[in-house]
């Protein structure tokens, strides 16, 4: 059996809320053993944020903390006690990686910043990713997704442009992109410590991730100072292009006309006339409403599966705008394989996404749900450090281990 | 000698899109030796090619050529249709078993199979298909799409930090790997709590909700553009500070479940409050009082944006058109090298010699 990329590598994994725990799930997915380390009063939010009133442990049971923090294990440590600092810099010994995504000034604070980090292995590779960065004026901002995307730029580009409103992504989008670019940090930062035997400091800024997905904006505005544009769903290059009412509750189907052929194809699907269906890309961007309205008469008596199928059959860039119930339903994913029922033993299985790097070969499968608060508390502390169950109880006494939240309802 | 770690890797681009450009951009910035095969002459618009092909060698090569190529090469990112590098005699299967090293990246709008992997697809198609579209945008309004060309971007992001994996991997084990990279999947795969909690609630799909997911998590009109504010319930009693109208010291505010009742009147009391300050302001009181607050920057604000001028993030290109700014190195820590525009084709001679010399 081939083996996954990152086996073998071992990360000690500080970071909590989403971008962090994205970056670390990809990495788990790839093979790394991920070592998800939780304060019993300083723990990761995102456990509860959701409250499941039913739920015995909510901490234990959450679906938003369970689809991002999967084949990872859970350790427990206060890293503000100053044994729980030691027992954590012990385990640094044994990591190839920690990850943070704290402010810019907590590691610090806790005195495990990088020098400290590297006294106690001196090829350690840590990496930050701090909203904007360990450096600069605004290091200290408290940064969420929401927020690094409009202090990125992207915000302001989205927007329907008739009331010059800019638009957020409906979810926190700079989370998950910062998390992806970490994952490549971490990746090539091994590569870089293979090649020269060091470690280094990742002082990954997700502001600036999230706006190198925009670069052709920079790009205008440093040639020309052109300002955003707000184009709708419309382009300027594909015309019609948009996001059409299908019959049923809110459903809705994009097409993207790109060029004259595929306008002629989708003129005759939706029995457009001669006159229309002749039109070039300057009258159909200069008759788009008229277009839309045209498009929009056929859709709005379609069910959108078909009619994105009957358009795709015809040529015509067409997709479904798969709603959160229908991508899990959604035929394509299904003959993909790409949702997966966990077991899990406080929650009913439910369908989660499969990793999004298919390794052809090597072929990366969920193994694992999420681990329960301080699951491998243990395992970690006395199978891989030595320690002995009397320093076990000792620990839990002081309160810098836990199997359950000190705080629970704190959110 | 240079310790760029990525110096003597070489990377193959093939099919000319955003995807494929952007996943080797960050490894042409890191030193490996990029060689773009130029795809059809609309694939990227001349802002794109700006900020995507700096430092990378431009060439032309017919199929036998470009078999030579793959064969040498060390990391191949192409986001061609499903089945076209097989009918130019580029199957991966087959490069992959003659050259085991070899880390292969195909980045489509749908995988490389599946009953939609022949569909035809532009960003706006794919950004539909994976999800967050249906989030996007104001619930009385059409799904909307966000910035640019985010499902290319996306995957291309996806397509890098898989492909630097699969190759620390190759280093290690001495095999490569084949990663099929969907634009669908890349998305469908971070839908934020919405994805799980439709799949496990059965309450039906999450609707879009604007620009105000809650009155504390959202965008508003200031004084002089738009600003925002994203509040966790512990940050909520400081934001409240901050505004300091006494009112939002009241039970139906200061509750977490009475306030979501509320939400309606909240935000009519936060619009005026955001409405009477600056941009600026608004970012200095956030920081001051610890609350996440953003403003909506435009790419211009950006390029005159102290921090990033103190870490040093742009690079910069001469074009026709004068000096363009961009994004540059993506994190800070390891060597980064800006590197220059190359014509379309300038290369073709020296990377065919070099390449298919130095290993015959």
């Amino acid at each position: 059996m081939k083996k996954l990329p990152l086996e073998g590598v071992r990360i000690a994994d500080l970071t909590m809320m989403w971008a962090g725990p994205y970056a670390t799930r990809l990495l788990a997915e790839m093979g790394a053993e991920v070592i998800k380390i939780e304060s019993p009063n300083a723990w990761d939010n995102i456990r509860t944020l959701v409250p499941q009133p039913e739920a015995t442990e909510p901490w234990n049971s959450s679906f938003y903390f369970n689809d991002y923090n999967r084949d990872k294990k859970s350790l427990t440590l206060d890293l503000a006690q100053e044994r729980g600092r030691d027992v954590f810099l012990d385990l640094v010994k044994h990591c190839d990686i920690v990850i943070e995504n704290y402010r810019a000034d907590v590691l610090q604070k806790l005195n495990i910043d990088y020098p400290v980090l590297r006294e106690a292995k001196d090829n350690i590779i840590l990496v930050s990713m701090a909203g904007f960065g360990k450096t600069g004026k605004e290091r200290t901002q408290v940064g969420f997704g929401p927020i690094i995307e409009q202090m990125a730029g992207l915000a302001s580009l989205a927007g329907y442009g008739d009331d010059g409103e800019p638009y957020k992504t409906g979810i926190s989008y700079g989370d998950p992109v910062g998390g992806v670019a970490a994952a490549g940090a971490v990746s090539l930062a091994l590569i870089n410590r293979r090649r020269t035997g060091e470690g280094c400091h990742i002082d990954l800024a997700q502001r600036e991730t999230m706006a190198a997905m925009i670069g052709e904006a920079f790009v205008a505005a440093s040639l020309r100072g052109e300002a955003p544009t707000h184009y709708g769903n419309r382009h300027p290059r594909f015309a019609p292009q948009g996001a059409y009412r299908c019959a049923g509750d809110d459903q809705w189907i994009v097409v993207s006309v790109r060029n004259d052929h595929e306008w002629r194809q989708l003129a005759s699907v939706i029995g457009a006339n001669e006159e229309l269906a002749s039109l070039g890309f300057d009258e159909r961007q200069a008759r788009h409403d008229e277009l839309d309205a045209t498009i929009e008469a056929w859709t709005i008596e379609q069910d959108a599966q078909p009619a994105m199928e009957r358009l795709q059959d015809a040529g015509v860039p067409a997709g479904r705008v798969l709603d959160t119930v229908a991508i899990h339903d959604d035929p394509h994913l299904t003959a993909r394989g790409y949702w997966v029922r966990l077991p899990h033993p406080k929650m009913t299985p439910w369908r989660q996404p499969a990793s999004s790097w298919r390794m052809v070969e090597a072929n990366p499968h969920l193994r694992r749900h999420a681990p329960l608060f301080g699951e491998h508390n243990e395992e970690i502390l006395c199978g891989l450090l030595g320690l002995r169950s009397d320093d076990l109880r000792q620990l839990e006494s002081q309160g810098i281990i836990a199997d359950a939240p000190i705080n629970p309802t704190v959110g | 000698m240079t310790d760029n770690i990525l110096e003597g890797v070489r990377v193959l681009e093939i099919g000319g899109g955003v995807p494929a450009a952007y996943a080797t951009r960050w490894m042409a910035g890191f030193g490996a030796e990029v060689v773009r095969i130029e795809g059809p002459g609309d694939a990227l618009t001349a802002d794109e090619a700006t900020c995507l092909l700096p430092g990378k060698l431009r060439i032309n090569a017919d199929d036998s050529q470009l078999r030579e190529l793959a064969m040498r090469a060390d990391i191949l990112v192409e986001d061609t249709k499903p089945g076209t590098l097989a009918a130019h005699g580029l199957d991966i299967a087959s490069l992959r078993a003659a050259n085991p090293a070899l880390v292969a990246v195909s980045i489509t709008p749908f995988g490389q199979d599946g009953p939609a992997a022949a569909y035809e697809a532009t960003n706006a198609v794919a950004f539909a298909m994976g999800g967050i579209m249906s989030l996007t945008g104001h619930p009385s309004r059409a799904p909307l799409i966000n910035a640019g060309s985010q499902a290319y971007y996306l995957s291309g992001l996806n397509g890098f930090s898989a492909a630097v994996t699969a190759y620390y991997g190759a280093l290690q084990q001495g095999e490569g790997d084949h990663i099929d990279i969907s634009m669908q999947e890349c998305q469908a795969g971070m839908l934020e709590l919405y994805g799980p909690m439709a799949e496990y609630t059965g309450e039906g799909p999450h609707k879009r909700s604007g620009n105000h997911v809650r009155a504390v998590w959202g965008i508003y009109p200031c004084a002089d553009g738009y600003a925002g504010v994203c509040c966790l319930e512990r940050q909520v009693k400081a934001f409240f500070n901050l505004v300091g109208d006494p009112v939002l010291q009241e039970e139906r505010f200061q509750d977490r479940a009475q306030r979501a009742e509320h939400d309606d009147e909240l935000q009519a009391i936060l619009y005026p409050w955001f409405l009477s300050h600056t941009k600026g302001e608004l970012l200095e009181l956030g920081a001051q009082h610890r609350v996440p607050i953003g403003a909506v920057l435009t790419p211009s604000d950006l390029l005159q944006n102290e921090s990033l001028h103190e870490r040093h993030f742009f690079d910069s290109a001469e074009t026709a058109a004068g000096t363009a700014e961009f994004p540059g190195r993506p994190f800070l820590g390891l060597p980064w090298r800006p590197g220059p525009l190359d014509e379309a084709g300038a290369s073709t001679g020296d990377v065919l010699s070099r390449w298919v010399e130095v290993s015959a």
